[in-house]
């Protein structure tokens, strides 16, 4: 186990490559400097001075996780480069810097690096243990979930997922410890098949790959499909290769020469090689949606309103220039949950803290204010349909109403869930 | 009937072709009272200029990029204009109508202050999480005062010794001593504060608190959150209502909220904190100018690229009028 503690106020400015983020970093350190001066000048801090508590905050990751291994074309090319949501943590931290003189915390990172999936939750045990940690970040596949809940059941621990899409685990799971700030991959296809419905793009094929991520994404575009009144006209399963004898599986042309005519061509396919090459090459002249072109995400670094690009910008210059991406938000909106919980409560006590984080709003930097559900603790939030360099739309889409909050649109509702949090008789046992 | 139709354009024209000569003409000194009014683009970069009799676009002025916050000096010789992606404010001469200088500020400017008296402009810098307090006549920054991530609203006291900025990521007001420029307390309001207005008995400070929705009213002589006012127009949302711009008589007895989302403009009696009316206007209001007279208010509508007049004494709104990309914010020459 590898541990790096990280607080934002003890930073040192580490060399750069890129000029600009040196001189970035060395202006942070002088500003941080002048207000650690300022603070130290300021009567009313000298009195909270006695009195700084330290919360620290476990981020817990796998060394080695293969879904932030890069997605590589022929001959070594680099598609896309894939990192952990670390650094959107840590922008959050020093988000909070400022709190310092009306808030006696101080917010810390531990940055606990396991070797598999079955490590993490003897990890997470260990830190609640032996260091009196109650808040983490989980950056891990859902197979690590399970686990995980079954150990901090009942325990004065609040989990945040913040990399795992799997509805699995907002349904059957099912934890009252776990929150989940990264959305479900229902809300992320609610998003996407609304958008289509909306340009009345209604006539959909569904393109399968063969992994098992393919398989659930498929399901879960019918199932949105079902909800918001598009049609699957027909539903292929692709398999990547160049076999003359299986060109009826994996040629781009004949897969969409259906004899029904089509709007828009949903392809799941998680690997990302078949994707990539299918916009251009379809038999009929259609977009291309799901895993390239227009894709349904948590953030995008173009998001150019609600203060995001502030965001972006910081975000940047912690992660040498990197775009902020779905699991960066997820990662920072819970580390900034847990700011609120300690500025808003005015408490160092877990429970209050949690409760605060349960039952509070959050400025989300994308819209309507996020929440978390009350039945199956995933956090409502607006999505946005991301083409490569710019927002073509945020759902809930204009006209998507709900009862009670339009965010609701997105994902499962509470009628839709199994999953009842709020209807259990006790999620923790009184102390 | 038919000859008649086109003269109310050619009129207009005539109009505006007239206000441009006179202008073109008059020295500095007669630049006082146009009444034009000036709205900043923030996508298109340039300010539109209005006249206002007829609303028609009498002029477009070109600006650094992104153009935000724009007050006049005192006489109205100039106009400073904040541009975000040049980091830099703009001085417009109001008599000739072109950018004649600019000022260097820090990263991504927003919205500022000026305090003539000790030729001071107290500007934040969104990106920067500063406060730039620049020297109107040397142009350098004298002094950057380090604040919270996202600092937007600022306000300089009448007396000019204190200056109040607000931070939209750490949702706290800071309050700065001006001379020493430092911060000396923060108060916690509502979450993402933007903007100021302040009652003319120098008691109480109104803070737009727009994810919170609300107005959060701080207590200038103990620094604490004295009082909140609450928004919903009708048929709306709670969700809907982001508050950010907001605007007082100067008998401090009506204040004007912008609604953003909600697409209203509250109108919210003072002393009593009740909210009086709601008006409608365009999408994701945010800027709110008075003219001096207070019988007009200008609101700009960011989504909608147009801003709308209201008659204050009625509580309705006149007309839209269209002008550049993604307007921000209004300053009316009277």
């Amino acid at each position: 186990m590898i541990e790096m503690i990280r607080a934002g106020r003890l930073r040192s400015c580490a060399p750069s490559p890129r000029r600009s983020g040196e001189s970035e970093c060395r202006r942070r350190a002088l500003a941080l400097l002048l207000l650690a001066l300022l603070v130290a000048f300021t009567p009313a801090a000298a009195q909270q001075t006695p009195s700084r508590q330290t919360l620290t905050i476990g981020y817990v990751e796998i060394a080695g996780d293969p879904r932030y291994e890069p997605i590589r074309g022929a001959d070594r090319i680099i598609l896309k480069t894939r990192a952990h949501p670390y650094p959107g943590a840590e922008v959050s931290i020093d988000d909070a810097v400022p709190l310092r003189r009306v808030l006696p915390v101080d917010f810390a990172l531990a940055r606990i690096s396991v070797s598999s999936a079955e490590e993490v939750a003897p990890a997470v045990l260990q830190a609640i243990e032996s260091r009196g940690i109650h808040f983490f970040l989980i950056d891990a596949p859902a197979a690590a979930f399970a686990p995980l809940a079954a150990a901090v059941r009942s325990r004065d621990a609040l989990l945040f997922n913040v990399s795992a899409p799997e509805d699995s685990l907002r349904r059957e799971l099912c934890a009252a410890e776990l929150i989940h700030t990264f959305p479900s991959l229902a809300m992320r296809m609610d998003a996407l098949v609304q958008y289509l419905v909306a340009r009345n793009w209604r006539d959909v094929i569904v393109l399968e790959g063969p992994l098992a991520a393919d398989a659930a994404s498929a399901v879960a575009f019918e199932r949105s499909a079902k909800k918001f009144g598009a049609r699957v006209v027909a539903h292929q399963r692709f398999k990547p290769g160049t076999d003359p004898r299986e060109r009826d599986q994996n040629n781009p042309t004949l897969l969409t020469a259906t004899s029904r005519d089509y709007d828009a061509v949903f392809v799941a396919d998680d690997a990302f090689d078949f994707v990539r090459q299918l916009p251009y090459r379809t038999q009929r002249p259609r977009p291309v949606v799901g895993s390239i072109d227009l894709e349904p995400v948590a953030w995008h670094w173009t998001w150019e309103h609600n203060g995001a690009p502030q965001v972006q910008a910081r975000f940047a210059t912690h992660a040498a220039g990197r775009h902020m991406e779905s699991a960066d938000w997820a990662a920072w909106i819970a580390v900034k949950m847990i700011v609120q919980a300690a500025l808003r409560t005015r408490s160092s006590d877990f429970r209050a803290q949690r409760d605060f984080i349960l039952a509070g709003a959050f400025d989300g930097d994308k819209g309507l204010a996020v929440s978390v559900r009350p039945w199956d603790h995933q956090l409502r939030q607006a999505m946005l349909l991301a083409s490569p360099y710019a927002v073509v739309a945020s759902a809930p889409v204009e006209g998507a109403l709900h009862r009670t909050n339009e965010l609701d649109t997105l994902g499962d509702d509470a009628p839709e869930s199994p999953c009842h949090l709020d209807k259990k008789e006790t999620v923790t046992p009184g102390r | 009937m038919a000859a008649s139709a086109p003269r109310a354009p050619l009129r207009s024209v005539i109009a505006g072709v007239a206000t441009v000569l006179l202008l073109a003409l008059s020295g500095p000194a007669a630049a006082r009272d146009t009444g034009l009014i000036f709205v900043s683009n923030e996508k298109t970069n340039n300010l539109t200029v209005i006249d206002p009799k007829s609303y028609k676009i009498v002029r477009d002025i070109k600006t650094s990029r992104r153009p935000r916050d724009l007050h006049f000096n005192a006489d109205h010789t100039k106009l400073y204009v904040a541009c975000g992606d040049d980091d830099v404010i703009d001085i417009i001469d109001v008599s000739k109508l072109e950018v004649v200088a600019k000022l260097a500020t820090g990263p991504s400017p927003e919205t500022f202050a000026m305090d003539e008296s000790r030729r001071r402009i107290y500007v934040a810098n969104e990106e920067g999480s500063s406060l730039s307090i620049i020297d109107m006549d040397e142009n350098i920054i004298i002094r950057e005062v380090p604040t919270g991530g996202e600092p937007e609203g600022v306000l300089v006291s009448q007396d000019g010794k204190t200056v109040y900025v607000t931070s939209e990521v750490g949702d706290i007001v800071h309050r700065i001593d001006a001379e020493a420029g430092v911060v000396d307390d923060d108060v916690v309001v509502g979450t993402r504060p933007r903007r100021f207005a302040a009652t003319p008995d120098g008691r109480e400070l109104w803070v737009s608190a727009e994810l919170s929705g609300d107005i959060f009213i701080i207590d200038r002589q103990t620094f604490q959150v004295a009082g909140r006012v609450e928004f919903l127009p009708p048929g709306m949302r709670k969700s809907d209502v982001t508050p950010v711009g907001l605007a007082m008589t100067r008998d401090g007895k009506i204040a004007y909220v912008t609604l953003g989302h909600a697409a209203h403009v509250a109108v919210v009696d003072v002393p009593t904190r009740k909210v009086l009316s709601y008006v409608l206007v365009g999408k994701r209001a945010w800027g709110v100018t008075l003219s001096r007279d207070e019988k007009r208010v200008f609101v700009a509508n960011g989504f909608g690229d147009d801003i709308t007049v209201i008659d204050a004494a009625s509580r309705k709104a006149l007309i839209s009028i269209p002008v550049g990309r993604t307007p921000w914010g209004i300053a009316i020459d009277d």
